[in-house]
């Protein structure tokens, strides 16, 4: 069999760590660029490392399929890695990889799943067959109004049966994602106003006008079990993940692993139980669906330590080497490069390990480094990057689309992350320690349109580190 | 004695009258070629100047001697004159309009909604009237309302008689006046059609309201053809009987529309004579032939060469024959054998001169018993028209059991609601009456005959809130369509652009993503991708729940159209149906319904003989089982110009059948897809008091090309959008197909209420 | 009256200076280069030939699509390109015949002769107050404006300091730009909704109302200036 050929359909750092990733797997890759991100260090990487076929190819945006199949049949790709975000949980995605005339492999799960697990009423269903807890509420789309306030009406008694002092509930567009769609209800009075809106925001938005209905918790914890999976039935986790710490629109900022350390915060129930439940409940609906490649299975821990399943995601995650830093295979001392082992049960590999054969060792800190105000409701900055220089440690490694060497104008339609750093310690004091160290010698430099400084989140990372971990 | 001046005048009189019949023999034969007619006008024109060159004698031997050629070429035409000519004549400024009928058939008139220019619409022609005959010596007189086209001579403001939709809109209002004043309505059609503007109250909803209010309007009324041209002749036309000139035209198309259609020939590009004139033959447009179709019941005999405006001996037997049809009408009603004796008289007189005697006088007013004879004769006359002019390809065997389980359906059905229906609303009267007095003595007499009709006629399960979520499958994401029907066009792996894109920035789509999982929608803008008709009717409807009937009747060629045979095969075996109207009874959400369906892939969903007679019956079906029904129009190009007039009166026919079933409390829902135009949207569709669009629908009367043609004006890309017949009042509502159960199932709950029936 | 005429005279002599020069100037080069780039990926063949001359959509509607420039076809789908302005071909990239060519790669161009009512939007643009782009961002009309745009026509929607009038989608964030300046009616709206838009390109053309008449005076001597 000839060579694989990976395109990368996405851009940033996960089509850096992507490249790395195939060339450790001596794979060939292809990747993608518009316009804007003609300067971008993945661009320019591919460029460079063109033999014998074009590396690179410029396309209209990430956001059109056509273009990533147009240009994978041209350029004589393979597979498919989508990355995070686009089209890596786009079930029609990745059917259409499946399904054209010339397949392609997709680089994550089977499509099936994707959708199976894309529908959070979906996923609740399961997991409440499967005796996994789930946030109470209804569990399939509500159309109706009269059963959506008989619902809601439940969800305040029982939340007034627990004595929760300010009981609310929370209306989701079904089909909706990423907190868009969604609105609080404090009171029950409010709530067929609310009802209201929503239904006609999802119907504007998505086309279907089903509604969930969910308790609405408040004073958590945000965790994640890191799962892989191969097509021959095998799954291993690679431990938990806290990711509590998120901007005002709930993007993640820092993110933590393992998930709690009972070493160094005080919980109010056995925090290593309730890691050992929600690994445990993950793992058996990740079986139950035939789960075939990298997942995470997120979850909500209250206060007093009931876990609930959220969502799951079909997909790497930025943060997936936070679970890797502590994961040590057969005692090694290189932790795993989850990425890799993505690409490899995509294309039909065995893993070539059990979970017997993963450790743990430390504490890791993932910190996302973004050109944000965060006294402004985290606001975007835009201009251009003249400075970027951070330690070079061996307990640290970052990723960035950003070039050192020349100044890099951030465009203006993506996302404005643009460094990952990730920090290893002994312990997490240790992790903590080094990870403010990095910080207060990571110096970014740059202009704005105006003329005036960058503005960046690093301050604000440096003074959440300490809350990591604790309630 | 004759003076010069006499001798003057007198000549060029007769020049004069010589050059029109030389002039009106050219415009019928359409060229001056003919036997040299037009060396003849040259000849004429040659003594014109000479007058006073020539002697008196020799004039008028040469005058004598044209005038013999002209009698003689007078006579060889009237001997075999083609359906091109008749349309010629039917066409020419010389023959009468309905101005000339109001001064001579009719005493005095006054005429209403405008006067000449000075006019709500000049191309109709609304006057009450009297008309009168002799009996035995004296004089008595009728009031009438006559309403009709004037074509006038060449005015502008008269629009050649092409009806403009506020004109039919005064029609409709005269006609109701006419209803309560209790006087028989003439109607006079002198028209090449209607005036194609979607202008409100817009063409086609104007005549189908006309054609849905005459279906049942309380009066007698008789109509003459001059000019029947097809949806604009409807607006106006149904009546008891129709008459019809001996040289009138009663098309679906004009020839040279047909012609075009025929001859595929491009915008712009002139359509060759001989096209034209081998459609109006093939259209079977004449008198005698719409005689023996039975698209008319009687031929008014005019001249050889068509009655002019001076044709006062034509006026005279069109009184006479106006006066005895409304007779014919009136005394069918009273008494049948009266009428019969009376019919058979006129036959023998059929042929003669017109008698200046009628024998005896009948009165015109009418008695609410006889009002509903009128109107049972009317729908049984409607419903008779095109019978015999399709096929019904089944075996004896079949034939006789359909018949037993027809009998018997209608049988059970007319037990359970025709028969205990009335008597239970009595009894639920009687109990509401006595109940409302609200005395407690009473209760006592009320309460065990409440509880014995509660028994004998449970009340339907209210449906409760549990029932309610029950409503349309919602669709969801992991919903399983992609096992369920999907359409053939998905298998491609291709994409394509939305016609949209540059507008919304849509991306292309992909075609198994876009006809499996968007239906046909592009989900950016919502743009409708036309999809085919099977789709439908799997995914709007409950499965299996899908019953066709009537699929046995099937289209003919009763005009014996060349090449259309050999069409109709054609699309007989890709489409594997009989017509292009499928009639079937089907569930919505557990809700049962009767649908008739017009469909683009057989003649482009035009409506014949076949298509009209299975909507008839599923009217019929929908009735009797008393359920709603749903005309849903997959596509229709209009009334099959191949079935000619036949095609024609399937308008009122449909019209008549749905009015008849909403009367009798019927709900009907009509649902627009694709392109809906022309005659099936100016009667039975466009009739519906509940009328719905979907998203990318076209609905008219007349295509743009078609508007351009007869208007001379440009109508904007969207003129005929879903968005505009919304706007324009045409529509209640527009859906998207990715909620068209949903829709249907709301919509029926609502309109239908709980038992559907509304009432 | 006198008044006016004081504080217009200097203001109106400036004007006609530039004026002049403007027009001296588009009169020696009435033309405007249209670069077609391809708008994504895919197989390119061209309909047209060096020089050609081009119609861009016509009829009332302007619902009849231009001269055919040349087809793209990816994934299954032939796309065909038509010109948008009226003009003549020129630098076309024959060598890309037949070949699968990137997005935004740019094939030829047209070259448009601006006919009077152009120059004038151009000229306008020194005239009338300008609202220029903070960012380089897509920007919308604010639906408010929007709607009143569609039933009225341009010129008539007046706006004032304050006023909401455009949102900037600036990565993935949408911000309300509102209006700062002299209040006047909305004379020009110089951007294509939802297109990217470059740092200081204008945005907006406002006409306050005493400089009304002005414009009009300008518009009015460009069109007899024009002609000659």
């Amino acid at each position: 069999m000839s060579k694989e050929r990976v395109l990368i359909a996405n851009r940033g750092e996960i089509a850096l760590r992507i490249i790395q990733a195939c060339k450790d797997l001596g794979l060939d890759y292809v990747v993608l660029y518009t316009k804007e991100d003609e300067f971008s260090l993945h661009v320019r990487i591919a460029q460079q490392e063109e033999n014998g076929f074009k590396r690179a190819y410029r396309i209209a945006g990430y956001n059109d399929p056509n273009e990533i199949f147009s240009v994978a049949d041209e350029a004589e790709c393979t597979a498919i890695h989508p990355g995070y975000g686009f089209f890596s949980e786009n079930f029609g995605f990745a059917r259409r990889a499946a399904m054209r005339t010339r397949p392609l492999t997709f680089i994550g799960p089977r499509w099936e799943v994707i959708r199976d697990l894309g529908s959070k009423i979906n996923t609740k269903r399961l997991a409440k067959n499967l005796n996994v807890p789930v946030i109470p509420g209804s569990d399939e789309s509500i159309y109706n109004e009269l059963e959506a306030e008989e619902v809601a009406e439940e969800l305040f008694f029982l939340q007034k049966e627990q004595g929760i002092q300010h009981p609310s509930i929370l209306v989701k567009a079904s089909a909706g994602g990423g907190g868009m769609g969604i609105e609080e209800v404090s009171h029950l009075d409010a709530f067929r106003r609310i009802y209201r809106r929503i239904q006609n925001y999802a119907k504007r938005q998505f086309g279907d006008e089903g509604v969930l209905i969910e308790q609405c918790l408040r004073d958590y914890q945000h965790l994640e079990v890191q799962l892989l999976c191969s097509s021959h039935g095998e799954v291993v986790h690679f431990g938990t993940r806290n990711c509590t710490i998120q901007s005002a629109g709930r993007q993640k900022r820092v993110e933590v692993a393992p998930g709690f350390d009972p070493a160094v915060c005080e919980y109010t129930f056995d925090a290593r139980a309730v890691l050992d439940r929600i690994v445990e409940y993950s793992v058996r609906l990740a079986k139950h669906v035939g789960y075939d490649n990298i997942g995470t299975w997120e979850w909500i821990v209250s206060r007093d330590g009931s876990p609930y399943l959220m969502e799951v995601n079909t997909r790497i995650q930025v943060e997936n080497e936070t679970s890797a830093c502590i994961s040590r295979l057969n005692g090694s001392n290189e932790p795993p490069s989850l990425i890799r082992d993505q690409i490899r049960v995509a294309f039909g590999d065995k893993l070539g390990f059990t979970q017997k054969n993963i450790s743990f060792e430390g504490t890791s800190i993932e910190l996302r480094i973004v050109a944000e105000d965060t006294k402004r409701g985290f606001a975007p900055w835009c201009g251009t990057i003249t400075r970027f220089d951070y330690p070079d440690e061996p307990w640290a490694r970052l990723y960035s689309h950003v070039p050192r060497d020349t100044p890099y104008k951030i465009p203006t339609e993506y996302d404005p992350n643009f460094a990952l750093a990730i920090i290893w310690g002994q312990d997490t004091k240790q992790a903590k320690e080094r990870a403010k160290q990095f910080q207060n010698r990571t110096i970014i430099e740059g202009k704005g349109a105006n003329d005036e400084s960058i503005i960046t989140n690093l301050e604000y990372l440096y003074n959440r580190i300490d809350d990591v971990l604790q309630f | 004695m004759r003076t010069d001046q006499v001798y003057m005048a007198d000549s060029v009189k007769l020049l004069n009258q010589l050059a029109d019949r030389i002039s009106y023999l050219i415009d019928i034969k359409g060229n001056s070629e003919w036997a040299n007619v037009g060396g003849l006008l040259g000849r004429i024109q040659g003594l014109h100047h000479s007058l006073f060159e020539i002697k008196e004698a020799d004039l008028f031997e040469e005058i004598d001697r044209i005038e013999d050629r002209v009698s003689f070429l007078e006579d060889r035409v009237a001997e075999k004159l083609s359906p091109a000519e008749i349309v010629n004549i039917v066409r020419n400024p010389q023959r009468f309009t309905l101005m000339d009928i109001l001064e001579n058939v009719y005493d005095s008139y006054t005429e209403l909604g405008g006067e000449g220019d000075c006019n709500i619409d000049p191309a109709i022609v609304v006057a009450r009237a009297t008309i009168s005959r002799r009996v035995k010596n004296k004089l008595y007189s009728h009031q009438v309302m006559v309403i009709g086209h004037e074509k006038g001579r060449g005015e502008e403001y008269r629009n050649g008689g092409c009806a403009r939709p506020w004109g039919n809109d005064k029609a409709l209002r005269y006609m109701r006046v006419a209803e309560t004043e209790g006087i028989p309505i003439h109607f006079y059609i002198f028209t090449p059609g209607a005036y194609p503007i979607e202008d409100y109250p817009g063409a086609a909803q104007q005549i189908a309201r006309n054609l849905y209010v005459m279906a049942k309007l309380r009066v007698p009324m008789v109509s003459f053809i001059s000019e029947g041209g097809s949806g604009g002749a409807e607006a106006i036309g149904v009546s008891g009987l129709r008459l019809m000139g001996s040289r009138a035209y009663y098309s679906v198309i004009s020839p040279e529309g047909a012609a075009a259609i025929e001859g595929k020939i491009r915008e712009g590009e002139r359509v060759p004579r001989e096209l034209v004139e081998h459609c109006a033959a093939q259209l079977k447009i004449t008198a005698e032939d719409s005689l023996k179709l039975g698209t008319v019941d009687r031929i008014i005999e005019e001249p050889p060469l068509g009655a002019r405006r001076d044709d006062y001996a034509f006026f005279r037997r069109l009184r006479y024959e106006m006066l005895r049809a409304t007779d014919e009408i009136v005394l069918k009603t009273k008494n049948f054998r009266a009428f019969r004796a009376y019919a058979l008289k006129r036959r023998i007189e059929e042929g003669k001169e017109v008698p200046e005697d009628f024998e005896l006088l009948i009165g015109w007013d009418l008695t609410d018993l006889e009002i509903e004879r009128l109107l049972e004769f009317r729908f049984k006359k409607y419903m008779e028209l095109g019978k015999g002019y399709f096929l019904e390809n089944r075996t004896f065997l079949t034939k006789g059991i359909r018949k037993t389980k027809n009998f018997a359906s209608k049988t059970y059905y007319d037990l359970r609601y025709g028969l205990l229906r009335p008597h239970r609303r009595n009894v639920q009267k009687v109990i509401e009456e006595v109940s409302s007095e609200g005395s407690v003595f009473l209760r006592k007499v009320t309460e065990p005959v409440r509880a014995a009709y509660d028994f004998v006629f449970p009340q339907p399960e209210r449906p409760s809130k549990v029932v309610r979520s029950e409503g349309p499958e919602r669709r969801s994401i992991f919903a399983e369509e992609w096992e369920s029907y999907v359409s053939p066009l998905a298998n491609e792996d291709c994409t394509v652009t939305c016609p949209n894109a540059s507008k919304y920035g849509c991306l292309d789509l992909w075609v198994p993503d876009l006809y499996g999982e968007f239906c046909g929608v592009c989900p950016n803008c919502g743009h409708h991708f036309p999809l085919e008709y099977q789709w439908y009717l799997e995914n709007l409807f409950d499965k299996n729940s899908v019953h066709e009937f009537n699929d046995h009747i099937a289209s003919c060629n009763p005009l014996c159209f060349q090449g259309y045979n050999a069409r109709l095969k054609k699309d007989i075996k890709r489409t594997d149906r009989n017509s292009s109207m499928i009639t079937f009874d089907a569930r919505v959400c557990g809700i049962r319904l009767v649908v008739a369906m017009l469909f683009s892939n057989f003649r482009g969903g035009t409506v014949g003989v076949a298509e009209g007679e299975k909507f008839v019956r599923a009217c019929d079906v929908a009735g009797t089982t008393r359920r709603p029904l749903l005309a849903y129009i997959h596509s229709t190009g209009g009334i099959r110009i191949h079935e000619g007039t036949l095609g024609v009166v399937q308008m009122p026919k449909c019209t008549l059948a749905v009015r008849e079933y909403n009367d009798n409390g019927g709900l009907y829902i009509v649902v627009y897809d694709n392109n809906s135009y022309a005659g099936p949207v100016a009667s039975f569709l466009g009739c519906s008091l509940y009328q719905f669009g979907m998203r990318s629908s076209r609905i008219g009367f007349a295509g743009p090309r078609v508007i351009r043609e007869t208007t001379g004006r440009d109508v904007p890309p969207d003129y005929h959008s879903a968005k505009n017949a919304l706007r324009r009042g045409h529509i209640q509502g527009i859906w998207d197909r990715r909620e068209f159960k949903k829709n249907l199932h709301d919509a029926l709950m609502t309109l239908g209420g709980p038992n559907l029936y509304y009432r | 009256m006198a008044q006016t005429s004081i504080t217009d005279e200097p203001l109106e002599k400036l004007m006609d200076i530039n004026l002049n020069d403007l027009l001296r100037r588009y009169r020696s080069h009435p033309f405007k280069d249209y670069p077609i780039e391809t708008p994504h990926t895919g197989m390119v063949s061209f309909k047209v030939k060096e020089g050609q001359v081009v119609k861009g959509p016509g009829g009332e509607w302007l619902h009849r699509p231009g001269t055919l420039l040349y087809i793209i076809e990816r994934e299954g789908n032939t796309k065909r390109v038509t010109a948008l302005w009226n003009g003549k071909v020129s630098g076309i990239r024959l060598d890309l015949e037949g070949r699968f060519v990137e997005a935004g790669e740019l094939l030829l161009f047209i070259r448009h002769q601006l006919d009077k009512e152009e120059i004038i939007d151009r000229i306008l643009t020194q005239v009338l107050y300008i609202l220029p782009a903070p960012q380089r961002a897509r920007y919308f009309l604010a639906p408010e404006i929007s709607i009143k745009m569609e039933k009225r026509p341009e010129g008539s929607v007046s706006v004032e300091s304050g006023d909401e009038v455009l949102i900037m989608s600036l990565m993935k964030r949408d911000t309300v730009i509102s209006y700062k300046g002299v209040p006047g009616a909305l004379y020009k709206v110089y951007f294509k909704s939802g297109a990217a838009v470059e740092q200081g390109s204008p945005l907006l053309g406002i006409c306050p109302p005493d400089k009304l008449q002005y414009v009009q005076k300008v518009i009015q001597r460009i069109r007899t200036e024009w002609e000659k």
